[in-house]
């Protein structure tokens, strides 16, 4: 038996030297063979690419742990040149071609490392003759292409320097049907002229049927693998993707308890109403509409680039809506420039940490009380009576938010020495110390241990059930979602395909084709 | 008549000189992300090595000299310096820049001190007449140069693998390095091309009718700024544009400045370009062929 | 525990401050007025710079409008210039009050410009402001300049023309010795105003318009009427410290208030370390008084030549040094002094200090809800030019 193409070995990947992004990861791609990754975002999936191109240091990210070996040899040595002429060339998620370079600049960006013209010339014939539609069109601008052909682009570009092994990151995100299946036909194509594929898929279906093995990454390690077809056959990987029979997290049924800590306003009922946010020639959000009750945990869910962050930034009033409206209580919320929104009674949390990393914990909840306090510049600068004890006031408030979130202890460190399931507290105690009746959390687990996200699920239940708010939760972590909701709203290609309670969706068809492909429901 | 012409013909080959200098900001922009403040200084650094050497050697081969020492000067900054900032950003690069500027600034006007140093250059102060406009010879040639210069740049960019892996990474970095670009290798050769295009800019702002190498060369290499804003901070054909335009309205402005005395006041023509960058930089961003991408920081 | 040393410094260096006039030679005191002067601009400037994260290049026009109102609003009208002879108290005012409505009205710009583009808007103001000066000769001299009413309030004059005689142990203290107590009271007086915006409620919006701006409006903060605040306030420093530079010399003309000073201004706040109110001090101190040191001791100092001749003469020296400083800081020592001063205090076991010790400079604010900048230790020394997003899954 020959040794494998590819071996990744109980590989650990770190970002910022505290984001676990996977955890003791092994799978191999032997020669000639197509083997699928699957798992839904947040999964490690991109970062595990990364790591085997030695792509990762512009990220901020590390390999800690475990080995990566390409044709026998390790290659933790090398850069991402070196590796790409060792034959290991990647398809970077989002297609990625190079907007003003024409496709023919494209193609030969991509043979870059073949010196040798004819093996160029017939690298680019073979590309050309897989996708004709390049010939076509060489001289264009690769940014006018449409989404499909600039896939071919960025496919064809990493076959031109003929590689013995392909990574293909989530070739067939955002495009439709059709165009899935086509995608499909090329990677077996590709595989069958000699190129051994690593297949990043989000998209189940499509992944395991053209995938000879495949593996399940869920929040940084490997929950399953195995052959294709027995893959395909097991009801594992729909429940790994929609969180079904995740026990532990049995619902204690969310009672709407009176809070013993009141909020400034009672929560209203939010409405968003025909929303549509459109940029740069795309449409992110269409026609979207769904309730918010007062006081209830309702989730946004949905695949890649379905449009979550685009409507959670339109309820922080950070975007604008083209069409349709928000209304918080009685207030349009859409009608007010960013800065305003707040005074609603709306906070929220950012999917990257937004924090002042320099100052302490304790400075950068007192910024979350910004709106509440009344020190202008001129008293501010003679440091007023006034100031001080409104000053004194919020520093006490502010310590008793922190308590609430268990870092009441570490209010004098400065936030860039803390780990990271705690910055993402002082994340949350900053919302909060808004006093806010509305509370959007844009991926409070991103990038957490899964020990780690449970805490932070008490925690926002604890946050619930002491201060009575609404929260709007936009998460990929399955489990820790379908834990918490109330009501759940899907998203796909920006439109609404579902809402109703975590069980109703989790077995609602439309939800299950846009999880994992058609032909999965 | 032939004095409006004059001006126009003196202003745009100013403004051709000038574009040479402001393609230098462009490609290291592009590359690196980098405000290059230190650019004058290169420029004067390579009027300086051609006015110190071309006695012993003579003048074409201390312009190779100069070229390749300034190339060699931009390489050390970009792989010493800015590859190893604490904080990596364009803020800091900037002063970073800003740094060195004095240093480099500091140090070659020590060493030119009260000399005024000539070029050597063949053409010296002769003037090219036709009919009864006449431009120095200098500036005559500046213009050929140039526009070979940017022929060159062109085919580079276009026609050659080192071209497109440049055009590559600074379009999307991450994936051009996953082409097996290394990003490393561009940077370097970006501001190399930036140091040997300073160098020859810097003969020819100092070849009559200027008196010669003196440290506010690089205070004039200043006014490449504003032609790098208007052509558009990531476009080097937008360079050329701007530096034509900014040369034009410079000395236009400088020529009539008699006439427009009353309301503009007397050396309007060296405000002039910043007004304009000013404007640019309120209205329209991305310059006249830059863009929109280059403009989100 | 560690404020009480902090106190005691603090409490000596003030002695010493009071005390120093008694003893200092005219250059000396000269030299003390142009850094107390200069130290307030840095002050200002940090402000803009270094708390809110606004890369301006063009204090020195600033500082410029504050010179040539006091100038003008004090003098007395000639044949050459005009004059509104006011009383110097209210010459000090107008000069910072109308460099802060046109801080004010500057800022804008700041809103429409980020980063690098903000900066060469202020660049080029610096050369707009420099044409008008050397143009509008009957209010400002033009090219020559113009020469400055000292200073005086009623009963006490604060030049040598009309002398009353004051002393104090057994020193006169002449028109210097006044000024430089008087510049004492306003650089504390600035000091104390700017630290006390920095550490409440105004600061803490500045450093987040900084750190992100579609966060720190989410949190309710008017990004536009802050940055118009941080224009003013910062402004409003340059105006005094240019009045200020105006009393010192006796004199002002365009070309104390170039494209170099701004620059100056820019590595006495890298120097100190951006954000900190006393790193600019320090840094002022340094940058201003060094070359007038390394001057007056070029004698004792073997390896300086005398000015013009070719070698390495005083100023010459000096500018190295500040360049090789910045370059220095930029490179090795995050958070300039003041940050390195922070990360001994820390590593002496005295606890975390809550001082914001350095902070991200300009520049590094993007606009979307997108990374900070890598603030761990471990980052430090990280070579990749610009860090793009840092989520693992990035796609939206």
């Amino acid at each position: 038996m020959s040794p494998p193409l590819l071996s990744v070995e109980h590989l650990d990947v770190v970002y910022d030297g505290s984001i676990t992004a996977l955890s003791d990861v092994s799978l191999t791609v032997g020669e000639g063979q197509v083997v699928a990754v699957l798992g839904s975002n947040g999964a490690g999936k991109t970062s595990l690419l990364r790591a085997i191109s030695r792509a990762l240091g512009p990220y901020g990210g590390a390999v800690t742990g475990g080995a990566v070996r390409f044709a026998g040899a390790d290659i933790a040595g090398l850069d991402t040149a070196a590796v790409v002429r060792r034959g290991l060339v990647q398809v970077p998620e989002g297609r990625r071609v190079f907007r003003d370079l024409s496709v023919a600049d494209n193609l030969r960006a991509g043979g870059y490392t073949v010196r040798d013209a004819r093996a160029r010339a017939e690298a680019r014939d073979r590309v050309l003759d897989l996708f004709p539609i390049l010939a076509e069109r060489r001289a264009q601008p690769g940014g006018l292409l449409s989404g499909g052909q600039q896939q071919m682009l960025a496919i064809g570009r990493a076959l031109m320097a003929s590689p013995r092994l392909l990574l293909l990151d989530e070739p067939s995100l955002g495009l439709a049907p059709l165009l899935v299946d086509q995608i499909g036909e090329i990677i077996t194509q590709i595989n069958r002229q000699g190129t051994a594929v690593l297949l990043i898929e989000q998209n189940a279906v499509m992944g395991l049927r053209v995938a000879d093995a495949a593996s399940v990454l869920e929040v940084g390690r490997v929950t399953a693998a195995g052959p294709a077809d027995e893959l395909s056959a097991s009801d594992e990987v729909r429940e790994r993707y929609l969180g079904v029979s995740v026990p532990e997290v049995a619902a204690d049924p969310l009672v709407v308890a009176a809070p013993e800590i009141s909020t400034a306003e009672p929560p209203k009922r939010l409405r968003v109403e025909g929303l549509t946010v459109r940029f740069g020639g795309i449409t992110a959000l269409s026609d979207v509409s769904f309730t918010v009750e007062p006081g209830t945990v309702h989730a946004l869910i949905g695949p890649n680039g379905a449009g979550k962050s685009t409507l959670v930034n339109v309820l922080g009033g950070a975007y604008r809506a083209t069409e349709g409206a928000v209304r918080y209580g009685d207030e349009e919320l859409t009608a007010l420039p960013s800065h305003r929104v707040a005074g609603l009674g709306v906070a929220r949390t950012f999917q990257n940490i937004s924090l002042a990393l320099e100052d302490t914990v304790e400075d950068n909840l007192l910024v979350g009380r910004h709106r509440l306090m009344r020190a202008g510049l001129v008293s501010g600068a003679f440091r007023s009576p006034r100031v001080r004890r409104e000053e004194r006031a919020h520093r006490e408030t502010v310590a008793g938010i922190a308590e609430l979130l268990g870092i009441g202890h570490l209010l004098r460190t400065p936030v860039h020495t803390l780990a990271y399931g705690d910055r993402k507290r002082v994340e949350l105690g900053r919302a909060l110390a808004a006093r806010p009746s509305l509370l959007l959390l844009d991926e409070p687990v991103a990038g957490m241990t899964h020990g780690e996200s449970q805490d932070m699920a008490d925690t926002i239940r604890q946050v619930r059930r002491d201060l009575g708010l609404s929260i709007v939760l936009v998460e990929h972590d399955m489990p820790f979602v379908m834990g918490l909701a109330e009501q759940v709203t899907v998203l796909d290609f920006g439109k609404k395909i579902a809402e109703g309670t975590p069980a109703e969706v989790q077995r609602d068809p439309d939800v299950l084709r846009a999880y994992l492909g058609a032909a999965a429901a | 008549m032939s004095y409006f012409l004059e001006q126009v013909l003196n202003g745009l080959s100013y403004g051709l000189v000038l574009s040479l200098v402001a393609a230098g900001f462009a490609i290291v922009f592009t590359s690196t992300g980098v405000l290059n403040f230190a650019h004058g200084s290169v420029v004067l650094l390579g009027a300086y090595l051609v006015a110190v050497l071309h006695p012993t050697i003579g003048f074409w081969p201390a312009l190779l000299v100069a070229m390749a020492g300034a190339a060699l000067v931009g390489v050390a900054i970009n792989t010493l310096l800015v590859r190893h900032l604490a904080d990596p950003n364009p803020g800091t690069a900037a002063i970073l820049m800003l740094g060195v500027d004095i240093v480099l600034l500091t140090e070659l006007t020590r060493r030119i001190g009260n000399q005024v140093l000539t070029l050597g250059a063949p053409w010296g102060a002769s003037v090219v007449s036709v009919g009864e406009v006449s431009l120095p010879t200098g500036r005559v040639v500046a213009a050929a140069v140039t526009v070979v210069a940017f022929a060159v740049l062109w085919y580079l960019f276009s026609r050659t693998d080192l071209g497109v892996g440049m055009r590559a990474a600074a379009a999307d970095g991450p994936t051009a390095s996953l082409m097996g670009i290394r990003l490393t290798r561009t940077a370097a050769t970006g501001w190399a091309l930036a140091g040997v295009l300073a160098a020859v800019a810097g003969i020819f702002l100092t070849s009559f009718p200027a008196p010669g190498v003196a440290p506010t060369v690089a205070l004039s290499a200043l006014a490449a700024i504003p032609a790098w804003v208007l052509g558009g901070f990531d476009s080097v054909p937008g360079a050329i544009v701007g530096g034509l335009l900014i040369g034009l309205t410079s000395a236009l402005v400088t020529g009539y400045e008699s006439d427009l005395h009353g309301v503009l006041g007397t050396g309007f023509g060296e405000v002039a370009p910043y007004v304009v960058m000013i404007i640019v930089l309120l209205v329209r961003p991305s310059g006249l062929l830059g863009s929109k991408e280059a403009v989100r920081v | 525990m560690s404020e009480l040393p902090r106190r005691i410094a603090g409490l000596v260096l003030l002695l010493v401050a009071l005390v120093l006039p008694l003893v200092l030679s005219d250059f000396w005191l000269q030299t003390g007025l142009f850094v107390m002067a200069m130290a307030i601009g840095a002050v200002g400037l940090t402000l803009l710079v270094g708390v809110a994260g606004q890369l301006s290049l063009g204090h020195a026009a600033f500082a410029a409008i504050g010179a040539y109102v006091y100038a003008w609003s004090t003098g007395e009208a000639t044949t050459t210039v005009d004059g509104a002879g006011l009383p110097p108290m209210a010459g000090l005012v107008l000069a910072v009050v109308v460099s802060a409505l046109v801080g004010a009205a500057f800022s804008p710009v700041a809103g429409r410009l980020r980063g690098i583009y903000l900066g060469l808007a202020t660049l080029g103001l610096v050369f707009v402001v420099r044409h008008l000066l050397v143009n509008l000769d009957d209010w400002t001299g033009g090219f020559t300049g113009r020469s400055v009413e000292p200073f005086a309030v009623p009963g006490l004059s604060f030049s040598n023309r009309d002398p009353d005689y004051l002393a104090v142990a057994g020193v006169e203290l002449e028109g210097l010795h006044r000024l430089w107590y008087l510049f004492l009271v306003l650089v504390l007086v600035a000091c104390w105003l700017a630290g006390n915006l920095r550490t409440g409620r105004t600061g803490r919006a500045w450093a987040n318009i900084r750190d992100s701006e579609t966060a720190a409006a989410a949190m309710g903060i008017g990004v536009a009427r802050a940055k118009a605040s941080v224009f003013v306030v910062s402004s409003a420093y340059a105006g005094l410290a240019g009045a200020m530079l105006a009393l010192a010399y006796g004199r002002i003309a365009p070309d104390v208030f170039s494209l170099t000073t701004s620059i100056d201004f820019l590595v006495m706040i890298v120097l100190g370390g951006l954000g900190s109110v006393a790193g600019a001090v320090v840094g002022a101190l340094f940058v201003t008084a060094l070359p007038l040191v390394l001057a007056q001791y070029s004698s004792a100092l073997p390896f300086l030549a005398s000015p013009g001749s070719g070698g390495l003469d005083p100023s010459t020296a000096s500018r190295i040094a500040y360049g090789l400083a910045i370059i220095a800081v930029l490179l090795f020592l995050r958070g300039g002094l003041a940050g390195a001063a922070g990360r001994l205090r820390r590593r002496a076991g005295r606890g975390p200090s809550p001082s914001p010790a350095g902070p991200p400079p300009p520049g590094a604010a993007p606009a979307e809800p997108a990374p900070a900048t890598p603030g761990s230790p471990h980052d430090v020394g990280h070579p990749a030019a610009v860090t793009p997003a840092r989520s693992k899954e990035t796609t939206r």
